[in-house]
């Protein structure tokens, strides 16, 4: 099973729109570092005029910490189509060229050849989350220094101590690998579904893109159908900078992550078992 | 007779009150020779905050001061702090050409019995009105509202430590419009708009500084004021 998992993640490897995401993840990242050290300050005048003035608002704003939270929050919605290049291409990748017959005929079961290709595609995720932390923590906090995080909605403001900051955001990558690995475990299930490499990958980054459009319309028929979406429940991440923590909020919403990562891997393996392979 | 006396211990009354009477140029030069006394100081500070859809924790700091006007609070973080500092009012009060004042009446904060003093200024600037609440006992001002063009109403609440010239802690209630950007710019999908039909979307916000460890008159260098926070 090991050595099957590193088979499948030397394909990955291989494969050129691996890096994809990575170079994505690198330029977005240090595009928002090179701005905000250039005008980070009109960044802060803006989001916080109305406040400024009656208040003077004293202290390193422009931090580390408070650097990653924003690349976070703006890369969080992309990351998904990222992992679904990846993800959606496993099995009908194989079953467009054809090796996914060959694959077949080895001595291991389908459940295994299946669940090798989701370890590989989960440590995939996880890689790319990790390189996503290390440029936005790590990195930022290199140029920019330690400091207190504002953590801002859009009606009202959260001051996090520096102290009490970084086992979020260790939280908040575990958080974004779990949702990273339902858009994982979802494109594999269409992948399943067909001989097209294509197709699964496009479909995904569709449902994605329509659940967060549901999600972020505030029309009042939507709110039904707002807590049955894996995307809403995705970016639970941000409730760990709340002060006080809802934890149930965050526990609900990592189980319905939970649970559509078990339904998707589910229909994945059986289906995948029943296949009858053609091509 | 009986309306003679009547007359006669209202007029005595009447007159004795006036004599009591605290001229407010007398009320400040008191209160400007207490604060006279103080050329600067450094404290200890721990700051509350109770300002609506801000969540920010207590933080502990020092705070610097040095007349005229020089004020500085240095803490480890991010703090919200008034736009006047908690000396201003003083500061205003030491300038007796630049503002008429006036008594409009007495009232009694906590214990203390108060003189309500208005002081309007002379020339047209960021100042429109300043009210002080004075306790001529002991020449301290327990309350100040200052109302200006740029930041609106400000009050500020002192409490004193017995026999002390500073305050022990200082109470800011400034007038805050509702924080609000779009949901596009924070990122926050998941979130609703409140229903609040209060189309004013202003409250008051609440900054409540504790001192301790006062050192004044040491002498403070210009540079406490001026370096760069580490």
């Amino acid at each position: 099973m090991l050595q099957l998992t590193l088979v499948e993640l030397y394909k990955i490897i291989t494969k050129p729109r691996s890096y994809i995401g990575f170079l994505a993840v690198t330029i977005v990242i240090l595009l928002i570092q090179f701005a905000l050290y250039l005008q980070g300050d009109s960044y802060i005048n803006f989001v916080f005029q109305n406040l400024q003035q009656t208040f003077v608002m004293q202290g390193k704003i422009l931090n580390g910490n408070q650097i990653c939270f924003i690349i976070l929050q703006t890369l969080i919605l992309q990351m998904p189509l990222m992992v679904a290049l990846v993800t959606g291409d496993l099995i009908s990748g194989e079953a467009a060229t054809g090796t996914i017959r060959l694959l077949a005929t080895k001595p291991f079961s389908r459940i295994q050849i299946l669940l090798s290709k989701y370890f590989a595609g989960t440590i995939y995720t996880i890689c790319l989350v990790a390189w996503l932390g290390l440029l936005a923590l790590g990195l930022s906090l290199l140029i920019f220094g330690n400091g207190d995080i504002i953590v801002i909605k859009s009606e009202s403001l959260i001051i996090l101590r520096s102290t009490d900051v970084l086992w979020r955001f260790m939280f908040a990558f575990l958080v974004a690998i779990i949702s990273l690995v339902v858009v994982s475990s979802f494109s594999m299930m269409l992948s399943c579904f067909t001989d097209n490499s294509i197709g699964p990958i496009i479909i995904s980054m569709a449902v994605i893109i329509v659940f967060t459009i549901i999600g972020t319309i505030e029309v009042p028929i939507f709110d039904y159908i707002k807590p049955f979406l894996f995307t809403t429940h995705m970016i639970i991440w941000r409730n760990l900078f709340d002060n006080p923590l809802d934890k149930m909020q965050i526990i609900e919403s990592l189980s319905v992550l939970l649970l559509h990562i078990a339904v998707f891997l589910g229909i994945s393996l059986y289906h995948f078992n029943n296949k009858d392979i053609q091509s | 007779m009986k309306q003679k006396i009547f007359f006669t211990g209202f007029l005595l009354l009447f007159f004795s009150m006036q004599l009591m009477a605290q001229n407010p140029k007398q009320l400040i030069a008191a209160v400007n020779k207490k604060f006279n006394s103080v050329q600067d100081y450094s404290a200890d500070l721990k700051m509350d905050f109770n300002i609506p859809s801000v969540n920010i924790q207590t933080i502990k700091g020092k705070v610097f001061f040095k007349k005229p006007n020089k004020f500085r609070v240095r803490t480890h973080g991010i703090v919200f702090l008034p736009k006047e500092n908690p000396a201003y009012a003083l500061t205003l009060l030491a300038d007796t050409n630049s503002y008429t004042a006036l008594i409009s009446g007495e009232e009694k904060i906590g214990n203390s019995v108060c003189e309500v003093v208005n002081v309007i200024p002379n020339k047209d600037g960021d100042m429109i009105l300043g009210k002080f609440w004075i306790d001529a006992k002991t020449a301290l001002v327990m309350r100040s509202q200052l109302t200006t063009k740029s930041n609106g109403t400000i009050q500020i609440d002192n409490t004193y430590a017995e026999n002390n010239t500073l305050p022990s802690k200082i109470l800011f209630t400034v007038d805050i419009a509702k924080f609000k950007i779009p949901k596009a710019l924070a990122v926050d999908i998941n979130s609703k708009s409140s229903n609040n039909k209060n189309y004013n979307n202003r409250t008051s916000g609440f900054i409540t500084l504790h001192f301790s460890n006062y050192k004044v008159n040491q002498k403070l260098q210009d540079a406490v004021f001026t370096e760069p926070e580490k």
